[in-house]
């Protein structure tokens, strides 16, 4: 299943479509026009990438702070696992 | 709710598990190399960013591209330290080349009727998937729409699992904090002695 072959069928990339946008959230489905879905989707897809990747960033940051403050004892990592198990 | 179709080998709470064992080690590693005090506030972020993604490619493992890419970025920045700066930076400048990809609505051109809608339609869907492949680590490799659509999917759904994960662990932490600060002996027994104590 890579790459190889000329042409995927319309049906497949349609299915892969409305799977993709089941992952999207709510908002962008609704507003999502018949006109172009594909490149619709595309930029939705492009644009919740990004928002991810920012929510990441932002979460590494404040981790990061919080691990400075606290001692560097690998026995506080055990504990967190533990918490959060 | 989303998700009900999605294509992870691992369960998710496998996978969760699997990306936050992964992520304590690679930052006990990390701090075991270099204590995280002795860190710049930048530095200590990329190393925790970094961790987070190399933690999260670790976890999924084969059956996407997009772990391979990221395991291999990160271990060219090790060796040559040139930088998950690099990466960083430019996710950003891809965030501001947004608007640089902005449909551009052209009524048909006099004369040349054949640049028909369909025309700017695939020219539009095509700017689109170079836009999408340069967000998916990995997703400048050859592949077909098929593939790369099931890459995004894949790298969609792994990306909310990590998010979940390192909210969790801020949270843990950020509780956990408070309660050393203001009281620390009344943290569960086992634990609290040995480590806890300031």
């Amino acid at each position: 299943m890579s790459g190889r072959r000329g042409r995927i069928s319309d049906e497949e990339i349609n299915e892969l479509i409305s799977k993709l946008q089941a992952l999207l959230p709510e908002s962008s489905r609704r507003r999502n026009a018949i006109r172009s879905p594909a490149s619709k989707l595309l930029k939705e897809t492009c644009s919740y990438i990004k928002s991810l990747h920012r929510e990441v960033d932002d979460l590494s940051d404040r981790l990061s702070e919080l691990m400075s403050t606290m001692d560097n004892d690998s026995p506080q990592a055990e504990i967190i696992r533990s918490i959060l198990r | 709710m989303q998700g009900r179709n999605c294509t992870t080998g691992k369960s998710s709470t496998a996978f969760k598990q699997e990306l936050l064992k992964n992520l304590l080690r690679g930052l006990r590693a990390r701090t075991d190399a270099c204590a995280f005090s002795a860190m710049s506030v930048h530095e200590r972020k990329r190393a925790v960013k970094s961790s987070a993604d190399v933690a999260m490619a670790a976890a999924r493992g084969v059956g996407a591209r997009w772990p391979k890419a990221i395991l291999a970025a990160a271990a060219a920045s090790t060796s040559s330290n040139r930088s998950s700066c690099q990466v960083r930076s430019s996710r950003f400048r891809r965030v501001a080349r947004r608007c640089f990809f902005r449909e551009k609505r052209r009524g048909p051109a006099a004369g040349v009727a054949a640049a028909s809608s369909v025309d700017v339609a695939r020219r539009l869907v095509r700017r689109r998937t170079m836009a999408l492949r340069k967000v998916i680590p990995g997703g400048d490799a050859a592949m077909d729409e098929a593939s790369l659509l099931r890459e995004a999917m894949d790298y969609v759904v792994h990306l909310r699992a990590q998010v979940d994960v390192l909210r969790r662990v801020s949270e843990a932490m950020q509780i956990r904090s408070s309660l050393l600060r203001y009281a620390p002996s009344s943290i569960h027994g086992q634990e609290a002695s040995s480590s806890m104590r300031q």
